[in-house]
């Protein structure tokens, strides 16, 4: 039954992106035998924790999950603490580290704050696969002003093939943002009305209240060969395929939140005159007319 | 989870549905729940609920022009049976003066009848109707607006307006919904403004907004005013909506300086991407960056 979950997805990329995590575990409760593909395809807000070693907070998501625990970058123990959860071996484990301690300084260049976490697994065809979470949250600095999170979700698979890798990367970043101080704000009337008066007079006892959303996710594939000198470079190959990738995404969002969702309102409606335009067009072609006679 | 749980997840999910998508969102909830039976009966209440809510439009039977299904152009139940809920889906177009029977699920419309207006709300209803009309073709590319009394009140009108843009090909869809409830005897009008937009082109971006209003109405805006009072009035709503739009602009630009910029920069400060084998150098410790520089030096 890949129908249920082409359906279940279909409905994920239709309903509101701000209730995917209730909406998620809806899902899970009508099928319960589905959860896992569900788990594992959608993505859904990382969880920012605590590492009880070293105070460092990291990321939790499903990859870094065994049971109800977490496993922490920082210290490699899982939180709430497992007997036998599953652990890179050693040799990943070293790369994994230094994978956490570069994306920590990307992180810091690009974010200039927020939470970052590597995870590295072993695959059975001998190749390994990753991920890399960054997520920062602005809090309003105060009631009215704007606040926003964002979170990327880049999911790798690395195949070495002698001194070359080849890398396949899924990114997905999901970007929230909500003002509450759309049109609550006093400033004056600039628009005066082509139907008599009647704006200017109210200003005085007028209320309003508003609040805008943008949220949402988009996802992208990428993949990439890149020369293979000793195991770290698999870090700045991934580094620069990720830092790439966030780059072009960066421009898509900006794109879309800022110009798509906009200019959809802006054809429903319109601030000009729709009748004072039509006219217009009609007497220049009258006149064009004229000339031509 | 029950089969009563079940179709209330179904229901939520369904008032979820964005702008013109509602059939999709109800094939999907359809293979989810597999039981079409019960799933049919049980999620009506919720296709009701987001039709009114949603301003969804009705062809009239009879007539070339579209009306608001909504709350406010229900048409109280007249049948003594009150568990027969396909009796009271009743709704009427002030505007032709018809009421006609609106299935919630294919969205047809059937059964006209004709409905007498109240003589005393009727002169300044067809008034704001005209000065509505003729506000929504300076503002609206593709809109539908209708002008409702209040049963039982010659002086509350409720104007509405919806206007809807699916573009399923390029994954866009929008719809843009207003209110205003006019009181010419506290002399106020109250009304809202709500925005929906879904893009989902390999994504799922949401616009969603609100936005409410209450104003004091000119004294001299009265239904004894006739078609000028009510250009007023229609004058007002231009004014509100414009307003509103200038400054969902000042909205976007702000959220794009200060939230989109504070999130994550489009470069770092030094304006130029990470030298990614430096980021490795100095995490592999300062002994081989060090032994590194030698070499690049000598």
């Amino acid at each position: 039954m890949g129908d249920l979950v082409d359906s279940m997805l279909d409905l994920m990329r239709r309903l509101p992106p701000i209730h995917v995590e209730e909406n998620v575990a809806s899902l899970v409760a009508m099928c319960p035998d589905y959860a896992d593909d569900l788990l594992g395809s959608v993505d859904q807000p990382l969880k920012v924790m605590t590492d009880r070693a070293t105070g460092k907070e990291y990321l939790a998501c499903d990859y870094n999950r065994d049971g109800d625990s977490y496993r922490s970058p920082w210290s490699n123990e899982y939180d709430p603490p497992l007997e036998d959860g599953t652990v890179p071996t050693p040799k990943l484990r070293k790369l994994e580290i230094t994978a956490n301690e570069a994306f920590d300084t990307y992180r810091e260049m690009y974010y200039e704050g927020g939470v970052s976490s590597v995870f590295l697994w072993d695959l059975d065809d001998g190749g390994f696969a990753g991920v890399v979470l960054l997520k920062k949250i602005l809090n309003a600095s105060a009631p009215g002003e704007p606040s926003g999170s964002w979170d990327s979700i880049h999911v790798f698979e690395a195949a070495e093939r002698g001194r070359q890798a080849h890398y396949k990367l899924t990114s997905t970043i999901m970007l929230q943002m909500v003002d509450r101080a759309s049109g609550a704000k006093d400033e004056s009337v600039t628009h005066a009305s082509a139907r008599g008066g009647a704006a200017r007079d109210s200003q005085g006892d007028a209320k309003r209240e508003g609040k805008v959303t943008l949220s949402g996710s988009m996802t992208r594939q990428t993949e990439q060969d890149f020369p293979l000198q000793e195991q770290a470079s698999h870090i700045s190959n991934t580094g620069r395929m990720i830092e790439e990738m966030e780059i072009k995404m960066r421009n898509l969002l900006q794109e879309v939140y800022f110009g798509k969702t906009r200019d959809v309102v802006f054809d429903l409606r319109s601030i000009d005159d729709l009748e004072k335009a039509r006219r217009q067009r009609e007497l220049q072609k009258e006149l064009v007319g004229f000339i031509k006679r | 989870m029950d089969d009563a749980d079940r179709i209330q997840a179904a229901s939520k999910f369904l008032l979820q549905s964005p702008p013109g998508e509602i059939n999709d969102v109800l094939n999907d909830v359809r293979n989810i729940i597999s039981d079409d039976d019960s799933l049919q009966a049980g999620v009506l209440p919720a296709l009701r609920e987001y039709n009114l809510a949603q301003f969804i439009t009705a062809d009239v039977p009879g007539h070339q022009h579209q009306s608001i299904v909504s709350d406010a152009a229900r048409v109280p139940s007249g049948s003594s049976d009150e568990d027969d809920e396909q009796s009271q889906d009743r709704y009427w177009d002030p505007r032709s003066r018809t009421s006609f029977r609106f299935d919630h699920l294919t969205l047809e419309t059937s059964d006209p009848e004709h409905v007498e207006p109240d003589s005393e709300s009727e002169p300044f209803r067809v008034a704001l109707e005209n000065a509505a009309l003729a506000y929504l073709a300076s503002h609206y590319h593709d809109g539908v607006v209708s002008v409702f009394s209040t049963p039982g009140s010659a002086s509350r009108f409720t104007i509405q307006i919806v206007a809807n843009k699916y573009n399923p090909n390029n994954f866009w869809s929008g719809r843009w919904r207003s209110e205003y409830v006019v009181d010419t005897g506290a002399k106020q009008v109250t009304g809202r403004i709500l925005l929906n937009v879904h893009y989902y082109e390999q994504g799922n971006v949401q616009l969603s907004s609100t936005h409410s209003l209450a104003l004091a109405l000119p004294p001299a805006i009265a239904p004894g005013g006739g078609a000028a009072a009510a250009t007023k009035v229609l004058a007002l709503v231009e004014a509100e909506e414009g307003r509103y739009q200038a400054s969902l602009n000042d909205t976007y630009a702000e959220m794009g300086e200060k939230t989109f910029k504070g999130l994550r920069r489009a470069l770092p400060m030094t304006r130029s991407k990470l030298d990614w084998d430096k980021v490795l150098g100095y995490k592999l410790g300062a002994e081989l960056t060090n032994s590194k520089a030698g070499f690049s030096a000598a």
